[in-house]
């Protein structure tokens, strides 16, 4: 069978990708993307761990479920996220995050 | 408890003066009485110990203590003859002029409250040196004294000539302090011990050489207190002062504190640890000075100069009596030129007031028939000063003689001569500014000074009197056993009585009744030499303050601006400066930069936690 | 036998796939390819979902993450007009160090577990090297919140041996409390979603409706943000 280090390697290797798109990218939209990458990344240890975790034939439901609040988390923030992309290109006519820092001054 | 109660000398004014500071600065009046009334208080705790009162040895306070006992720091007071006898003259003085103040410093517009805790510090410290029972003590009082002559000499400090006058003094006195300062740490080495008490006996077992330094730097602090020659430039200047404080503080007892201290030792350490060469330095020390002094007055024109340059005449004797070993005979005359001194400034302070404030003695003129109770006190102080027969500065300027004559005839013709400068000197300052007719505008409206003025006078000029004879001196010089031996009619009497009338006939010659209206002795280079006190000062001013100094000052500049300036100051600045622009490159405002630095944060997160470093 | 050595074909399979369509997000020039390797991504990670037998998740995330969220990103990536990056980010002092990074990161992961599977083998466990307590930090650190109790699960389960098994039986035990053994022995199918819905609508309800409330306010929010704003 798989061992559940298998599964954190695959978790690991997402979650790397993600972290390097959000670096090496500059359209906001595509580091949105790399961004739910990494939250999925994060799922897929969370399932793996409530398999590895359960007893007596079961998996451990709770991690799930914590799952399960990731992914609605993520869409609520997926909404709310490119709505301010779309108020941003309409103020700033760009979406490219190297134009994006006002932060400095 | 009631062994405690010698602490209240020292406790008293230090209270008036830190409420009249705290409480009163804004109400004159009641810190004058507060002031007035510890003095007072003093005054009569001192007559009550000198009338028999002993309430035993006070306590001693550790103030410091050091493991090793002899180098901790104790506060104890001595209540022997010596001391007590010098309260007397240092509270009894210290009363009359702080009445006399009241007056003097009527309608004057600084802050008087201040002018009060001056004064009042100033009788905290003299009584802190007074009744030392170590020499650590005295150094805290000899500061203190210091520090307060600096606010007062600087009592006026809007006029730069007083502010100026009151940094000098007190940095002159600095150069005496150190050597002081060696003295006792050498006193602490050589004696084992700072108290006055453990010296005695021990002088025998001590090599010579090291005696001579130890006194000798012990005498640097008495150079400066006592304004001796070279170090003497401090206290003309110091007339910028209120003349109450003058008359207190740098006539009568402060600059008397160096002689005291030197007698103190004397008795301490016996007169073994006195050797002949620190004595010889002392009295040529002494004898310099009072010639020097001497001979700077006579060509002065300004009252308190005058006066001043004659106490630092004075004072050159009482040191050379110290040198010739004859302590007795220095407190001696410390005690009669305390009172006829005081009352010579207090007079010259009433002149002064009452000429509305013209110090010139050519700018005065017949004074005598316009303040004429006035002027008969001064005359007293006057004939104190160039030792008439009968008055108290003859009885103890003719011990000092005896001394002299006994020791090294040279100091005895050296002393013989200064009286006889002395009676010319004062001889014409009482010509021109009593006799004849007023010479200026504050002169003719010259008038009887206040009550307040005239009591102090009154007292001192009885004290002037009366108080060489032996039945009053004999219970009251500050000398443990003091007797006034009877003068005999010997060489040194008609020597002096000669020097008198020599003085006398000189100044009568040169200045007539009073009738000049300019010095007929100024205009020659003699002269102007004197008034330019020989150009002592000036060579301070261009050889110590302009050559020696400005070499140290630049130097000192140097370490500043390249050192602490340059290096440490900007050069910390700049760095911080540059790491601070280092780091600000961090906040590029690029987002994917901060992510990197969050990856990177991650990574040593996960390192950290993950393999338990 | 064969079963299991699907399974583990399968998943291998899908997890580089997975992977790789990740890289392709980051790599495409044209965001509407990065959504689409998006989408199918996430489909492999919903076939991986399934691989683990939490069907429900598996659904989950094809539904939200493939069907709305990729939706959404589409819809904004057209509506904005965003041309392709004409060429990758520009010079920055930080982009040459991000690959490395990425690996670095991925070096460490690959690292520790690999240290822990070596460990994990029967001899390493009980050696007394330091290993043994950094070996078990990570246990603690990955399952501090749920983590059943050390013995049931030993290290080597966790980390390097085959996940436990689904059983049936013990499913239809904890859905139906009073079932005899043989009932719950005959059950041949795994109930996930019943379970699953069991735990959310019991332990975490309250918890399930706040989600609802904030997906609520997500889309208020966003209808705020994108309205045109008419001046005057």
């Amino acid at each position: 069978m798989i061992p559940l280090a298998h599964y954190l390697i695959l978790s690991g290797l997402l979650f790397s990708i993600g972290l390097a798109g959000i670096i090496i990218r500059k359209n906001i939209l595509v580091v949105f993307m790399c961004l739910e990458l990494m939250l999925t990344a994060a799922n897929i240890s969370l399932v793996a761990f409530s398999r590895a975790q359960g007893t007596a034939g079961l998996p451990v439901y709770d991690v799930q479920i914590l799952s399960l609040f990731v992914t609605g988390i993520a869409a609520a923030e997926v909404a709310i996220g490119l709505a301010l992309i779309v108020a941003l290109f309409r103020a700033r006519k760009t979406v490219e995050s190297t134009a994006l820092n006002t932060l400095k001054d | 408890m009631m062994q405690n109660l010698p602490w209240l000398f020292l406790l008293l004014p230090l209270l008036a003066a830190a409420l009249d500071w705290v409480l009163f600065s804004k109400c004159s009046k009641t810190a004058a009485t507060l002031s007035i009334l510890s003095a007072a208080a003093t005054l009569a705790l001192c007559v009550a110990y000198l009338a028999g009162l002993n309430t035993g040895a006070p306590d001693v306070y550790t103030w410091m203590p050091v493991a090793e006992e002899r180098l901790s720091l104790h506060l104890g007071l001595l209540t022997d003859p010596l001391a007590m006898r010098m309260m007397l003259v240092v509270t009894g003085i210290g009363l009359l002029v702080h009445i006399f103040s009241l007056g003097y410093m009527k309608g004057d517009t600084s802050n008087l409250s201040r002018y009060f805790a001056g004064l009042s510090i100033f009788m905290f410290s003299m009584s802190c040196i007074v009744l030392a029972d170590n020499l650590a003590m005295t150094f805290i009082g000899w500061e203190m004294v210091g520090f307060s002559s600096y606010l007062l000499i600087g009592h006026w400090y809007h006029k730069a000539s007083a502010a100026d006058a009151a940094k000098k003094a007190f940095i002159t006195n600095r150069v005496g302090d150190f050597g002081f300062l060696i003295g006792i740490l050498l006193t602490l080495g050589v004696f084992g011990s700072m108290n006055f008490a453990d010296m005695a006996g021990k002088a025998a077992g001590i090599p010579a050489a090291l005696l001579t330094a130890t006194v000798l730097c012990l005498f640097c602090g008495a150079v400066g207190k006592s304004a001796q020659f070279p170090l003497h430039v401090w206290l003309p200047d110091a007339m910028e002062g209120p003349t109450p404080v003058s008359a207190l503080i740098h006539a009568a007892t402060m600059v008397a504190a160096g002689v005291y201290m030197l007698v103190r030792l004397q008795i301490a350490m016996g007169h073994a640890a006195f050797t002949d060469t620190a004595c010889a330095v002392i009295a040529s020390v002494g004898a310099i000075t009072a010639a020097l002094a001497a001979l700077i007055a006579t060509q002065q024109d300004d009252i308190k100069r005058v006066l001043a340059y004659s106490t630092l005449s004075q004072l050159g004797y009482m040191v050379m009596a110290v040198g010739l070993l004859a302590g007795e005979a220095a407190m001696f005359h410390l005690y009669t030129h305390a009172w006829f001194k005081a009352l010579l400034f207090l007079g010259a302070g009433a002149v002064i007031v009452c000429c509305h404030h013209e110090q010139n003695i050519w700018k005065m003129g017949g004074l005598a028939k316009r303040m004429p109770l006035t002027v008969l006190c001064f005359l007293m102080g006057t004939c104190a000063l160039i030792a008439i027969p009968g008055f108290s500065g003859f009885f103890s300027k003719e011990a000092i003689l005896d001394a002299a004559l006994e020791h090294c005839p040279v100091f005895f013709w050296v002393g013989a001569g200064v009286a006889a400068l002395t009676t010319f000197y004062m001889t014409r300052l009482c010509l021109v500014a009593f006799c004849g007719s007023a010479r200026a505008h504050g002169a003719e409206q010259a008038h009887e000074a206040g009550a307040s003025m005239l009591l102090p006078l009154l007292i001192l000029a009885v004290m002037a009197i009366i108080s060489g004879y032996g039945f009053i001196a004999d219970a009251l010089v500050p000398y443990a056993g003091f007797e006034a031996h009877g003068f005999a009619v010997g060489l040194p009497f008609y020597v002096s009585l000669g020097s008198l009338g020599l003085g006398l006939v000189a100044a009568l010659l040169v200045y007539g009744c009073g009738k000049r209206s300019s010095d007929p002795l100024a205009g020659n280079a003699l002269s102007a030499a004197l008034r330019e006190r020989l150009y002592i000062d000036e060579f301070y001013d261009k050889v110590l303050i302009g050559g020696v100094q400005a070499i140290i000052a630049h130097i000192i500049e140097f370490i500043d601006a390249a050192i602490i300036r340059g290096l440490c100051v900007q050069g910390s600045a700049w760095l911080t400066s540059r790491f601070g622009l280092l780091l600000s490159k961090l906040q590029g405002g690029s987002l994917r930069a901060y992510t990197f630095l969050s990856g990177l944060g991650l990574l040593v997160l996960i390192i950290l936690l993950a393999f338990n470093f | 036998m064969f079963e299991s050595a699907f399974c583990q074909i399968v998943f291998y399979i899908f997890a580089l796939l997975a992977a790789g369509c990740a890289l392709g997000v980051v790599i495409s020039r044209n965001p509407v390819t990065s959504a689409m390797n998006m989408a199918l991504c996430f489909g492999f990670v919903a076939a991986i979902f399934f691989g683990l037998g939490a069907q429900f998740l598996g659904i989950v995330q094809l539904i939200v993450y493939a069907g709305a969220i990729l939706v959404l990103f589409l819809f904004v990536t057209m509506m904005l007009d965003i041309k392709a990056e004409e060429k990758p980010a520009s010079r920055n002092c930080w982009l040459p160090s991000a690959p490395a990074l990425g690996a670095v990161l991925i070096g460490t992961v690959f690292f520790g577990l690999v240290s822990n599977l070596s460990l994990a083998l029967p001899g390493a466990q009980d050696s007394g090297c330091p290993a043994k307590a950094l070996c078990s930090s990570i246990g603690e650190l990955a399952l501090s919140p749920t983590a059943a109790p050390a013995a049931e699960a030993p290290a080597a389960a966790r980390f390097g041996g085959a996940l436990p098994k689904l059983d049936p039986a013990a499913a239809a035990r904890a859905l139906k409390p009073g079932i005899s053994p043989e009932e719950a022995a005959a059950a041949t199918s795994y109930p996930d979603v019943k379970l699953l819905a069991q735990c959310l609508y019991t332990r975490y309800n309250i918890a399930f409706v706040i989600l609802g409330f904030a997906l609520l306010a997500g889309t208020v929010g966003a209808t705020a943000l994108a309205r045109r704003i008419r001046k005057n």
